[in-house]
């Protein structure tokens, strides 16, 4: 099941030259997050009302970075840095009441290379952390 | 006029004295193999090969090319017949057309369900000359169509680039994970 969620994540092809945000997502991650970064449940993580969580996250900020299908995508840091932040705002505004501190690439660069062996065991202590300053997104994936 | 005869006369002459009738037939010989030579100069001959009878041999798809398609790739036949793995919104499709299993080009036949992961495409309609973003969904819950197998896969990378390959059952997410065949779905302009 994991494997699913992974290489789903950016299972796409194609890119429209000078592609803004919105045709990453759908071109890198739409294929498997869905039209409305809903997921698919038990198969493929939701994004929206979701990555803003791991956003307010230390921790869930280098966990995002560095799960396979961002990891590994085809996008720039730049352009990675700008799906991802396009996605809270367009799937999660509003969701903490509060502005959601935003990637950069430098960020993207510090953490993406680093491989992470252990998904599911990084992804539940990430979430051991954000339940702890409230509600956290599903564990299953 | 007879002045005239005197120049042909003296240059003929002087032609006789410093050339062999065995040289002319050296220098004809050399023209014709020269000329012999010239069709195997390394000369592009694939695009018009491929106007005349289609890319893989097969006599170019009938069908009118819009005004938009000429220029743009002429040597690509051009089709609106759905059932043809050259239609324009297959670019990067690989598996089985639903439209030669009982559904349409972008409608799952009865009894499957479409899948809920997709790869994502985009490809450049020749009637519009836009590019439009598709999602090659499979129809999920039958055995195999087999009618109609189409490999395009446009951009399509190899297998190492895992996130860029399509040699993926994307039924794999639903209920029913047996492959039965492929719509194209548009989503939407992939360009302003």
């Amino acid at each position: 099941m994991l494997p699913i969620a992974l290489l789903g994540a950016t299972a796409a092809v194609g890119a429209a030259a000078q592609a803004g945000p919105a045709e990453d997502y759908a071109l890198h991650c739409m294929g498997c997050h869905g039209v409305n970064a809903q997921g698919v449940p038990g198969k493929v993580p939701p994004l929206a009302h979701s990555l803003v969580r791991f956003m307010n996250s230390v921790e869930g900020r280098r966990y995002v970075l560095r799960v396979p299908g961002a990891a590994n995508s085809m996008l720039s840091d730049a352009r990675l840095a700008a799906v991802l932040n396009w996605v809270v705002a367009q799937f999660d505004a509003g969701d903490l009441g509060r502005a959601t501190p935003q990637f950069g690439a430098q960020e993207v660069a510090a953490n993406r290379h680093r491989p992470m062996a252990g998904v599911l065991a990084t992804r539940a202590a990430v979430l051991k952390e954000i339940a702890a300053g409230g509600p956290a997104p599903a564990a299953e994936y | 006029m007879q002045r005239l005869d005197r120049i042909f006369e003296s240059s003929a002459r002087s032609l006789a004295q410093r050339t062999s009738r065995r040289s002319f037939i050296g220098v004809l010989g050399q023209i014709l193999t020269g000329s012999l030579l010239i069709p195997l100069l390394p000369i592009d001959r694939i695009q018009r090969a491929e106007a005349a009878t289609g890319p893989e041999g097969s006599p170019a798809a009938p069908g009118k090319v819009p005004a938009a398609a000429k220029g743009k790739s002429a040597s690509k036949p051009y089709t609106e017949d759905q059932q043809s793995c050259e239609y324009w919104k297959y670019c990067a499709i690989d598996g089985f057309l639903c439209s030669c299993c009982g559904g349409s080009s972008h409608t799952c036949p009865p009894g499957t369900q479409m899948s809920v992961v997709s790869w994502i495409g985009t490809c450049h309609n020749p009637a519009d000359g836009r590019d439009y973003i598709v999602s090659y969904n499979d129809c999920c819950g039958k055995a195999s169509c087999g009618n109609c197998d189409c490999y395009r896969n446009e951009r399509e990378r190899p297998l190492y680039r895992l996130s860029r390959n399509n040699d993926v059952n994307w039924c794999m997410a639903n209920t029913g994970s047996d492959y039965h065949c492929t719509v194209s779905v548009i989503l939407g302009s992939a360009g302003p």
